[in-house]
């Protein structure tokens, strides 16, 4: 069980500083955006992503301000700081390490995610 | 980096804002409407859709919190807050096992800093902590305290690698003396020059030694210590450079050492040791070495390699054969042996105590525990897990045994003043009873690990409840049978410890007020006691000595306000010599088997003065003990003991010196009361007395007695006969007899305060049990009343558990006590001797306390208005 967690977890983080590295997004952006992206593979709701957002942020990774929102509500945005830009570099080159491996032990030829 | 662990440091300490989250919650749910109103579902219908996919916000709240570093800190600060309104909730409970620790880890505190000080503590001097004493040892090891010679000293302290400094002291008797100035005794140590280098001491005024001051042919000098400059100089600065006479050779004073200062022993001046013809000699054995180990060297190591340097020396020099040496620090050379297992069996009996309080402590929260079975119910019912209770009452426990420490800590502090101020005058001055960072671990290891100690049964059984039981049972809810047991358990234990404590502490009282109590006789308080001693180069044979003793005596007689004066070899209760004797026409032939016995030397005049009465016979007269008119006095078990069933006047025995030569024959002219001479023995030993010119010893005491103080006066009468003799130890016999009991007064009064301790904590123990277990059961003797029960019936019923609990434990102490008896009689000092009228006595007595604490929740009982108790709760 809390392996498995841990895959999710990591993944997820991976996911939301990945789209952070864009643009400064609010939680709701967020998960319309990777749902978009992954053509509605990833469906994230509130009950992961904003513990995951709070977890990012408590280690430093993205920072939060209060802005306004497209149609002008208040709203939260959050971007990534240097070091959580150092750290998506990191964790994008274990995960190409990791997916070729998996994918190599799995028989698929090796075209990876780019 | 840094950034990133600021960050982490700003969230450990600043939480964040609750509504922050909420309101970034709720504009996700709007958002999610929003985004279905605009795929044009309805607005009622979207709005219904998003909730449900939102799912639960508590959740996600509290998932958000434990993202936080350090959010587990936070339930413990709950749990501390908990526990502060528990404890001042119940606040006369609180303060009651507040008062109780507070007793229990002070004697403990307090006891513990005394022992690290005796035990542990280096010497207070750079680089104390390696610092040893460094002593001759003869094989067999039993002997680790030999003086060893000035040859073999420089041997080891050339051939030893182990010291970084090595010196050597002779210590001797210094008598001080200048023109205008009475002559003053004090401790006199001839040191190698080296000494106050080592101990990294600078004189206060002057000098202290120049490597130059020990060679032979240098200026005589003498350092002085601060006390003889300050009683007998009066702190005057122009000391430095006077001449004084010292043991009635010429000396310089170049140095005062400053205050405290009395290394390595005690001692009050220090002259250099010069190398002269007579200590030359591998047979004159004056010296005791003291050195400062290299840095990671051990005084096990040390002395290995002064072992073999000293089986070479042996092998060269035949007058070293069978010689050793021994390494040993401050401690283990003077505070080992008995002050060891005293200091010990001191530690051993507060922590006693500390087992009680907790005893005490674990048995009031386990009667609460039972009250409070409601509220833990209700928590766990509401989910808290039985860990988180646990933990809460044990922060509850550790919490009140640091406020009991804290106050504790105060006493400790009183305790150990008080133990300083008894101790000060026996003590070495090196010994300081001060806490240290040892003592500080100590303690707030004893608070928390008391504090575990008694929360952690109570915690584990209040926290092991059946929810719904309790919950339906409702507030009539009794202890089960686990609870009772347990508490019934810590009674007996508590009650057999304190007869334990009791046992050893009635033994050293009762051996304290039995020497007090000897020779109730002699009138101490007004027997002014004073020695003196000639000096073998000024008085050289026993005539000389004879003359001033003679002349002297009838000088003392007329002091103003004396009404008798005397001389003897010491005075009562104060020491004793011993010899072989031989009785006439009786012989001996192996002088193995001769037995001993121990006299006094004295003046006639002896027996008025010390008021012991003469039975038969007559007092010396002043030509007993010349040449062949040698006579002696027998006290009554004496002449019991050698001529049975006789009349011993006129017979005839001789004693034997320990050359194994035979004295003169001596005449029994009288016969004596019995007194105790020894008060170590406390017994009427056969005892002797000799006419003093009979022996011409040089070292005599002067016994006057006197209403007033008549010190001045001998003085004044001594020095108006010779100007350079000292008066040594002057003091009233009572002061002097308490001197010599300061160890069983002390340790007396020190033992029976923690066994009273003891006492009160087991009493008002059972008291609060039986009255807990008492209150809940108002309702049943209630109506045990009203059906008819008796005073007695209810007193039975009530007392019973507690007399039960007493008798066990009373069982429990006296099989452990009686070996503590046997251990302290055959503590080497031989001083504490038992009955067993003292154990039976203690039992007695705490039987009594714990009854009458028993009774009085039981009369309580007794006196209930049964409708009332009925209707109770």
């Amino acid at each position: 069980m809390p392996t498995s967690t841990d895959l999710l977890q990591g993944t997820l983080d991976l996911l939301i500083l990945q789209t952070l590295a864009l643009q400064p997004m609010h939680g709701w952006g967020i998960t319309q955006r990777i749902q978009q992206v992954s053509k509605d593979v990833f469906q994230i709701g509130q009950g992961s992503l904003y513990p995951a957002l709070y977890r990012l942020e408590y280690k430093g990774w993205i920072k939060a301000e209060w802005g306004n929102s497209e149609n002008n509500r208040r709203a939260k945005f959050y971007r990534l700081t240097v070091a959580g830009r150092k750290q998506l570099r990191s964790e994008v080159e274990t995960w190409d390490r990791l997916s070729s491996a998996v994918g190599l032990i799995l028989g698929r030829t090796v075209e990876a995610s780019r | 980096m840094i950034a990133e662990f600021l960050t982490r440091v700003r969230f450990l300490i600043f939480r964040k804002r609750r509504s922050e989250l909420d309101d970034e919650l709720r504009f996700h749910l709007e958002q999610s409407i929003a985004a279905k109103v605009a795929a044009g579902v309805s607005a009622s219908d979207a709005r219904r859709q998003s909730v449900i996919e939102f799912g639960s916000i508590e959740t996600t709240r509290e998932q958000c919190d434990r993202q936080r570093p350090g959010w587990w800190a936070g339930t413990i600060s709950q749990d501390v807050r908990y526990a502060v309104r528990g404890i001042l909730a119940h606040r006369w409970f609180s303060g009651a096992i507040v008062a109780t620790l507070a007793l229990g880890i002070g004697v403990n505190t307090m006891v513990f800093t005394l022992v690290n000080a005796v035990l542990l503590k280096p010497v207070p001097v750079p680089n104390g902590d390696r610092l040893v004493s460094v002593m001759g040892r003869n094989l067999s090891g039993d002997d680790q305290s030999l003086a060893f010679s000035y040859p073999d000293f420089q041997d080891y302290r050339t051939q030893a690698t182990s010291f970084e400094f090595f010196e050597a002291v002779s210590p001797e008797a210094g008598v001080i003396s200048e023109a205008g100035n009475p002559p003053q005794q004090y401790e006199l140590n001839r040191a190698t020059a080296g000494i106050f280098t080592m101990l990294a001491t600078k004189a206060y005024l002057g000098r202290a030694f120049l490597p130059s001051d020990e060679l032979p042919g240098a200026a005589p000098v003498v350092v002085i210590g601060y006390r003889v400059w300050m009683e007998r100089y009066a702190g005057l600065p122009s000391v430095i450079g006077r001449e004084v006479h010292v043991n009635g050779h010429p000396a310089t004073i170049i140095g005062v050492m400053p205050k405290g200062f009395r290394y390595p022993d005690e001692v009050d001046l220090w002259m250099p040791l010069i190398a002269t013809a007579d200590l030359a000699s591998r047979d004159n054995r004056s010296l005791r070495g003291y050195a400062i180990l290299k840095p990671r060297v051990t005084s096990k190591m040390a002395e290995a390699e002064l072992n073999g340097i000293a089986g070479r020396i042996a092998n060269q020099f035949p007058a070293d054969k069978g010689l050793g040496m021994s390494a040993l620090t401050f401690q283990q050379r003077v505070n080992g042996g008995p002050i060891r297992i005293v200091f010990l069996s001191m530690l051993a009996a507060v922590g006693f105590v500390l087992l009680i309080a907790c005893a005490d402590v674990a048995n009031m929260m386990l009667s609460r525990s039972m009250n409070r079975q409601r509220e833990m119910s209700i928590r766990t019912a509401l989910g808290a897990s039985r860990w988180r209770i646990v933990r809460q009452l044990l922060i509850e426990s550790v919490f009140l045994s640091t406020l009991g420490g804290i106050l504790g800590l105060g006493l400790a502090k009183s305790g150990i003043h008080w133990f300083d101020l008894a101790t000060v005058a026996i003590r070495p001055t090196w010994i300081l009873f001060t806490m240290n960072y040892t003592v500080f671990g100590y303690f707030a290891a004893l608070c928390i690990l008391s504090g575990l100690l008694f929360g952690i049964l109570p915690a584990l059984r209040s926290s092991k409840t059946n929810v719904v039981d309790v919950l339906k049972e409702g507030t009539l809810s009794v202890a089960g049978h686990r609870g009772t047991w347990l508490s019934s358990a810590l009674i007996v234990f508590q009650f057999a410890l304190t007869l334990v404590l009791l046992t050893g502490a009635g033994i050293f009282v009762r051996s304290f007020l039995d020497r007090l109590a000897v020779n109730p006789f002699i009138p101490a308080d007004q027997l002014n006691v004073a020695r003196l001693h000639l000096p073998d180069d000024r008085y050289k044979d026993k005539e000389a000595r004879i003359r001033l003793f003679d002349q002297l005596l009838p000088r003392l007689r007329s002091i103003a306000g004396a009404s008798h004066a005397a001389i003897a070899s010491d005075a009562p209760g104060m020491g004793l010599a011993n010899e072989q004797i031989e009785l006439e026409h009786v012989p001996i032939a192996n002088p193995a088997e001769r037995p001993w016995i121990s006299f006094i030397a004295q003046s006639p005049g002896y027996f008025d003065t010390i008021h012991l009465q003469l039975q038969q016979g007559r007092d010396f007269n002043e030509t007993d003990g010349a040449s062949n008119r040698e006579a002696a006095v027998l006290t009554r078990v004496a002449a019991a003991r050698f001529w049975p069933g006789e009349n011993p006047i006129g017979r005839r025995f001789r004693l034997f010196d320990d050359k194994n030569k035979p004295g003169p024959w001596t005449t029994v002219i009288g016969i004596s009361a019995n007194m105790v001479q020894d008060l170590q023995e406390n017994d009427h030993k056969p005892l002797l007395f000799l006419p003093y010119r009979q022996e011409g010893w040089d070292n005599m005491a002067l016994v006057v007695e006197s209403a007033a103080d008549p010190l001045q006066a001998m003085r004044k009468t001594v020095q108006s006969l010779d100007g350079e003799l000292p008066l040594n130890q002057p003091s009233s016999l009572k002061d002097t007899i308490a001197d010599q009991l300061w160890f069983l007064r002390v340790f007396g009064e020190v033992f029976l305060a923690f066994a009273l301790v003891a006492m009160l904590m087991a009493s008002v123990g059972i008291y609060a049990v039986i009255a807990h277990a008492t209150g809940s059961r108002t309702r049943e003797i209630g109506v045990r009343i009203a059906l008819g029960a008796t005073r007695r019936n209810i007193l039975f019923l009530v007392m019973r558990r507690g007399l039960w609990q007493i008798t066990c434990g009373l069982a429990l102490g006296l099989v452990a006590a009686f070996p503590l008896t046997h251990l302290m009689a055959s503590l080497p000092n031989g001083s504490l001797h038992s009955d067993p009228s003292v154990i039976f006595g203690v039992a007695l007595t705490l039987a009594s306390v714990g009854v009458f604490a028993c009774w009085l929740p039981a009369r309580r009982a007794t006196g209930l208005d049964p409708v009332r108790a009925i209707r109770y709760e």
